[in-house]
């Protein structure tokens, strides 16, 4: 997995996306550029529905864009020619709500990938799998649904389904939403320690801007709706980090920084709120 | 030490015999039973009050249950059909097998249609329509189709059986399809899926509870139109047995064939589910947790 470092270098270039439910055009991204460098873990936070995770479907394939193009690695995914980019393992995307399939074992959720691609034999793909999921902690609970897991659980067998297929960038959309705060500090070790050994490059969309500036080498601040790139705070705490840097005074100011630019933006999603509303 | 050894050893889960043996145990803590076995109680004991013990005006025609009953477990039954009367099993095999083979069409044929109408818009989009205009049709209307189409006595029997049950089916499993959650399809695709793993690995396993919640309500239709067109046109299964004997006036075995024919469908849908709970093991097991 060495060799990932190098790749996984994402061009967003003047992306533009209008989205037409209804005959009415609603612009959910306006001229947005930004460049993530390969291996860099990049923390997007806006505004709830500001066009961050347009942003990720475009990106991972699942979505259309009007204007620009998005590059990985210099080669295009999609732009003018080609709006939507085809989907592939090299973007792998970790969900909101968690997408292991209820119906297969944790086992069979992470040798799924390498099997359908026809990189591995099934038994072969399996050995694998046991032996990451025992890698991430969860060797006791291979053989197990998702139905029978913790959330926590569930989340990082959803990343070690992810990394199974050597992916170029991990795509994460708010994957630690709905947990406590203990889970979530235990979470982002993992995720870090993940991120130590294999240096994938991450696309982060969370709301928290502790877990954004803890995790990221860069926190990029989107404006309200249409998103734009408004504001990138450049995250210079070293790695490796632990809990220790939460409370440090650096981690405290960043925080400051970030939280200035946000609560602008929303009070002007809040205001565009209450006037769509009335 | 000590103390970590006095401690309870976690107990290997019980499986197979032992496992419904635990269950069972388990469910007899519960009021469930209970409450069943008062249920049917409280049925049996209304019936007999309004039948045989107070004899009510429109109630004292009927054969009281324990009539039904004593000429049910009759080996010499006064009107010709018992639990000792080969004629009895007769009547039960040809509407089983009826069943049978209505059952396993319509599954054959229903639960492929409706998979493929809800993964392939452009199916769907041809098949609907045609589906929506045929499924509202009752079942009754089609006798005289079906024997006009269909020669002998069996087969116009097993068709009405099996469109029946085949509308429920297809419609149940497109709306399987339908209730299948995007991410997993996304999940999929981006982990580098073709159309058929898509279809295979989450298309088929993602549609089961809805497959199978249709096809416990697809028998349950396969024997109400069964028994509609053994009815109209049969010399024998469990319909035929009903309407005979209200034709000849033998009351007592078209209650006793009435009760069978419960038992049987009950029985049936039982299978059903035991079926889809072993197909679906994921989600007996998080539903287990959920204390359900």
């Amino acid at each position: 997995m060495a060799d990932i470092a190098t790749k996984g270098a994402i061009s967003i270039r003047n992306v533009t996306k209008i989205y037409d439910p209804e005959g009415v055009n609603v612009m959910a991204v306006d001229n947005c550029s930004l460049e993530i460098a390969a291996g860099e873990v990049c923390m997007i936070v806006g505004p709830s529905g500001c066009g961050k995770t347009t942003l990720l479907n475009a990106i991972a394939g699942f979505h259309s864009i009007t204007e620009g193009e998005i590059l990985l690695d210099g080669e295009l995914l999609c732009g003018p020619a080609k709006p939507l980019s085809e989907q592939g393992a090299d973007r792998v995307v970790v969900f909101q709500n968690g997408a292991l399939f209820p119906w297969k074992t944790l086992i069979d959720n992470v040798a799924y990938g390498p099997i359908v691609q026809g990189v591995m034999g099934k038994s072969e793909a399996r050995d694998k799998a046991a032996g990451l999921l025992a890698e991430a902690g969860l060797g006791d609970v291979g053989k197990k649904f998702p139905g029978e897991i913790s959330s926590g659980m569930a989340r990082r067998a959803e990343i070690v389904r992810a990394l199974i297929n050597n992916p170029k960038v991990l795509l994460l959309d708010e994957p630690y939403r709905a947990m406590d705060s203990l889970t979530k500090s235990i979470m982002h070790e993992a995720l870090l320690e993940v991120y130590d050994r294999t240096k994938v490059t991450i696309f982060f969309i969370t709301h928290d801007l502790e877990e954004a500036i803890f995790l990221g080498d860069r926190v990029v601040v989107m404006t309200t709706r249409p998103a734009k790139t408004k504001k990138i705070v450049e995250v210079n705490i070293p790695r490796p980090r632990d809990y220790k840097t939460l409370s440090s005074e650096e981690f405290r100011l960043l925080v400051e920084e970030t939280k200035d630019a946000v609560h602008e933006e929303a009070i002007k999603a809040f205001e565009a709120g209450e006037r769509e509303l009335a | 030490m000590a103390e970590q050894k006095s401690q309870p050893k976690l107990q290997q889960a019980p499986t197979g015999l032992a496992l419904i043996f635990y269950k069972w145990k388990v469910s007899l803590k519960t009021p469930t039973p209970y409450l069943m076995a008062f249920g049917i109680a409280l049925w049996i004991g209304t019936y007999y009050l309004l039948v045989e013990g107070w004899k009510l005006p429109r109630f004292n025609k009927l054969p009281g249950p324990v009539e039904v009953i004593t000429e049910w477990l009759s080996r010499d039954p006064d009107w010709g059909i018992s639990l000792y009367t080969p004629e009895y099993y007769d009547h039960i095999i040809v509407s089983c097998r009826r069943i049978l083979i209505a059952f396993t069409i319509a599954t054959g044929l229903g639960v492929p249609l409706g998979l493929f109408m809800g993964w392939s818009k452009t199916f769907r989009d041809y098949a609907f329509p045609l589906l929506e205009t045929l499924r509202p049709i009752p079942i009754l209307a089609w006798v005289p189709l079906a024997i006009l189409m269909f020669s002998g006595l069996e087969t116009p029997v097993i068709y009405l059986a099996t469109l029946a049950s085949l509308f429920v089916t297809i419609l149940n499993t497109l709306l399987g399809v339908d209730s299948i959650d995007e991410s997993y399809f996304r999940a999929a695709n981006c982990l580098g899926s073709k159309p058929r793993h898509v279809f295979w690995h989450v298309v088929v396993p993602g549609s089961l509870p809805f497959v199978f919640t249709g096809l416990q309500i697809s028998i349950g239709v396969a024997w109400f139109s069964l028994v509609a067109a053994e009815m109209v046109s049969g010399q024998f299964g469990l319909g035929y047995m009903i309407v005979d004997s209200y034709m000849n006036i033998t009351y007592v075995t078209m209650v006793i064939g009435m009760l069978t024919l419960g038992f049987v469908g009950w029985i049936s849908s039982v299978l059903v589910r035991m079926v889809g709970n072993r197909m679906m093991q994921w989600r007996v097991r998080a539903m287990a947790l959920e204390g359900r």
